[in-house]
């Protein structure tokens, strides 16, 4: 039976209602506390560098982002951790949770859509994750502005707001991931267990089996192996493969945004660096274009793992 | 009587001299004679003159003489000296010679004029006496004379020219050379020896001898064109020689390559032809003929030049061409280093040129579609499923 008037009818409420769960919710400050406090380790850890390593730079804000100190990994490498987790935690049980409460029906007999009811807790669910990434990222700056005293120039914020964006979107990714298992799997661990088996297959070892399928796919030339080189078509062809994670994505989008001296991901040839200015930083619009296909690539997954949640939550029987 | 008897001797003594030495003892000389090569001298006032004698002994006992100068002028001094020191006595042996020098230190006011000075030696049984005329003038003049050997050149401004002299003395003594010369504002002028770096203020050159040295002029570098004249001036005591050389400097076309108000860089998308002003600028003396533009580029960079040759650049004039770059379809975005070249015959200038690459939008552009074609589809799903 089709539906009458707007799919969107009840959105608003929905979100909303889902956005006061969200930041409510115990698990919410957890997780939010556990990002803030590991967050601010390494960005302390990256002033001190900063400190320590006085050189001249014209990018020394983005340097706040990308710098590390042992033991810790930089704030970047921190977030593209805790940033699917958080995704991962707010969205595994958003569907099959009102099952178990057997609120779904409830809910559904409201003149509200399922249409809007999956858009609003993804939408929320977005929103919760912008405001505490945006929270985040006033924190970083703040920080960076009280601890070396030097304030960023607009690129810099220009940049950093683009790696914000990005940011946002791959949680979009993970939380429209978790999303669509919250659908498929009734219970809530199982979810969670097989959304956390994906996030560290795709970030963990998929990256290492990419070389190996790539040799397999494309066999090393033992010309280049006997010069010590990869083999270019090997090369290309792990890295095509690798790029199947978002992991691997969002990694080389925000080496492009915050190292401006970056030219290129992925292979190139040494004719092509003939001529080259080395050094020589990009523009914010030419880093973007070198990342583009990676932004484009999350977008796209975050889209069409929610289409695909979509249309199995329209198919099932709710009425459970 | 005598007098005239001793100076015959002399005289006689000067002629055979050559044959004494060939035939130590001549047969049918004999006894002790005082002699000298020159016993008529001229001299300079204020100088102190050696002139040599000799006391020689053909087939005489050995005999001590005394020695005495006279009729010295006032206020000079004649000092009879043997063996370094001045002597009283000598005593040749027996076919052998004494070696004596008469010095003489004549002041500086002696009136001109001959004076004969009487030196004397007399033993138990001889009174030798040689009477010396020393005739005060001023010295024969130094002379020198300064002679180029090549004495017109022709170069460019660039060029360096270097003109060979030879310097003569013609004077009866070494003197020592100072060199000078004169040349036009801002020429650099110079002398070193004829082969070596070494420059020189002056040159020894004994009497009779000549020696070249090399004079090297070195015009500015914006020296116009035209005809210079290098005076070569040589100078010693109170003698000089003067030659002048000329100087002919062809123009010399120089360029210089920028962008239009001096902007060097630009942008060019990857794979797209870019056209980039570039000004030539002819800041030499004379036109530039022929000039040819040339770039190089990073491999696979098509750099060509609209038009590719311009025929003539006046002085202080300037030109301007296209230059259509083309990055390669492989470039990767950022910055590139281009060279332009202008060259007109042996003279040539480049400047690089920084090139902004851009790559295409058109990825971008179907990144868009993509999220698009992902956007309609949802909208088809919300479409096709929408239930209630």
């Amino acid at each position: 039976m089709q539906r009458e008037g707007s799919a969107f009818q009840g959105l608003g409420v929905v979100t909303l209602k889902e956005l006061s769960d969200h930041l409510t919710s115990t698990r919410m400050r957890v997780l939010e506390w556990l990002v803030v406090l590991v967050a601010l380790a390494a960005l302390y850890g990256a002033i001190q560098q900063i400190k320590d390593t006085t050189a001249e730079d014209p990018f020394l804000f983005l340097r706040l982002f990308t710098t590390s100190r042992d033991p810790l990994p930089s704030f970047v490498s921190f977030l593209s951790f805790l940033v699917p987790l958080m995704a991962i935690g707010l969205g595994f049980d958003a569907v099959n949770g009102e099952h178990n409460r057997r609120t779904l029906s409830r809910i559904l007999a409201q003149p509200i859509y399922r249409d809007a009811l999956l858009f609003g807790k993804f939408l929320a669910g977005l929103v919760t994750l912008s405001i505490s990434l945006i929270s985040l990222w006033l924190i970083v700056i703040g920080l960076g502005l009280l601890l070396i005293g030097i304030p960023p120039g607009g690129e810099e914020i220009a940049r950093s707001f683009v790696f914000l964006l990005v940011t946002i979107v791959y949680a979009g990714v993970w939380l429209a991931l978790a999303l669509l298992f919250s659908i498929v799997f009734r219970s809530a661990a199982t979810a969670a267990l097989v959304t956390l088996g994906i996030w560290l297959f795709f970030t963990f070892i998929w990256p290492v089996l990419a070389g190996a399928v790539a040799q397999i796919i494309v066999p090393p030339d033992p010309r280049y192996m006997a010069l010590g080189l990869q083999t270019p078509g090997t090369a290309i062809a792990e890295q095509v493969l690798a790029r199947f994670s978002p992991s691997t994505l969002y990694a080389e989008i925000v080496v492009a945004l915050l190292d401006p001296t970056t030219r290129a991901l992925g292979p190139i040839y040494l004719s092509q660096l003939q001529g080259a200015v080395l050094g020589a930083p990009l523009p914010l619009g030419a880093s973007v274009l070198i990342a583009w296909p990676q932004i484009v690539g999350m977008v796209a997954t975050a889209i069409l793992l929610f289409v695909i949640g979509y249309v199995i939550f329209q198919r099932q029987e709710v009425r459970a | 009587m005598r007098y005239g008897l001793i100076a015959a001797l002399a005289a006689f003594a000067v002629v055979i001299a050559p044959a004494v030495k060939a035939d130590d003892a001549p047969k049918d000389v004999k006894g002790i004679f005082l002699m000298s090569d020159f016993p008529a001298v001229t001299l300079r006032p204020g100088e102190t003159s050696t002139v040599s004698l000799r006391l020689q002994n053909y087939d005489t006992a050995p005999d001590r003489l005394a020695l005495s100068v006279s009729g010295v002028p006032k206020g000079w001094t004649a000092t009879l000296m043997g063996g370094g020191q001045p002597v009283q006595a000598a005593m040749p042996a027996t076919n052998s010679s004494v070696s004596l020098d008469l010095r003489l230190d004549v002041p500086k006011n002696a009136p001109m004029g001959t004076q004969t000075l009487t030196v004397a030696a007399t033993g138990s049984s001889t009174n030798l006496q040689l009477p010396i005329a020393v005739t005060l003038a001023k010295d024969l003049p130094a002379k020198l004379s300064l002679t180029p050997q090549l004495p017109e050149l022709r170069g460019t401004s660039k060029s360096s020219f270097e003109y060979d002299l030879n310097i003569k003395n013609d004077s009866g003594k070494k003197l020592t050379v100072s060199l000078s010369a004169q040349a036009p504002k801002n020429f650099d002028a110079s002398f070193t020896e004829q082969y070596g770096t070494q420059e020189l203020n002056a040159v020894p050159v004994d009497a009779g001898q000549s020696k070249t040295v090399k004079l090297k002029v070195t015009p500015p570098n914006t020296a116009n064109a035209g005809e210079y004249k290098v005076t070569a001036r040589i100078a010693a005591e109170d003698a000089s020689a003067t030659t002048d050389l000329g100087l002919d400097i062809t123009g010399q076309p120089k360029l210089d390559v920028s962008g239009r108000e001096g902007l060097v860089s630009t942008r060019a998308a990857a794979g797209k032809e870019t056209s980039v002003p570039v000004v030539i600028t002819n800041t030499g003396t004379a036109p530039a003929e022929d000039v040819e533009l040339s770039g190089s580029a990073p491999s696979g960079w098509k750099i060509t030049f609209n038009p590719t040759t311009v025929d003539r650049i006046a002085p202080d004039k300037n030109k301007e061409v296209q230059a259509l770059i083309t990055p390669t379809d492989k470039a990767i975005a950022g910055d590139y280093v281009t060279s332009i070249t202008a060259s007109a015959r042996g003279e040539s200038a480049s400047t690089d040129f920084r090139v902004t690459v851009t790559t295409s939008t058109m990825w971008g552009i179907a990144g868009v579609g993509i999220i698009g074609v992902a956007l309609l589809v949802m909208v088809g799903a919300v479409a096709r499923f929408g239930r209630r």
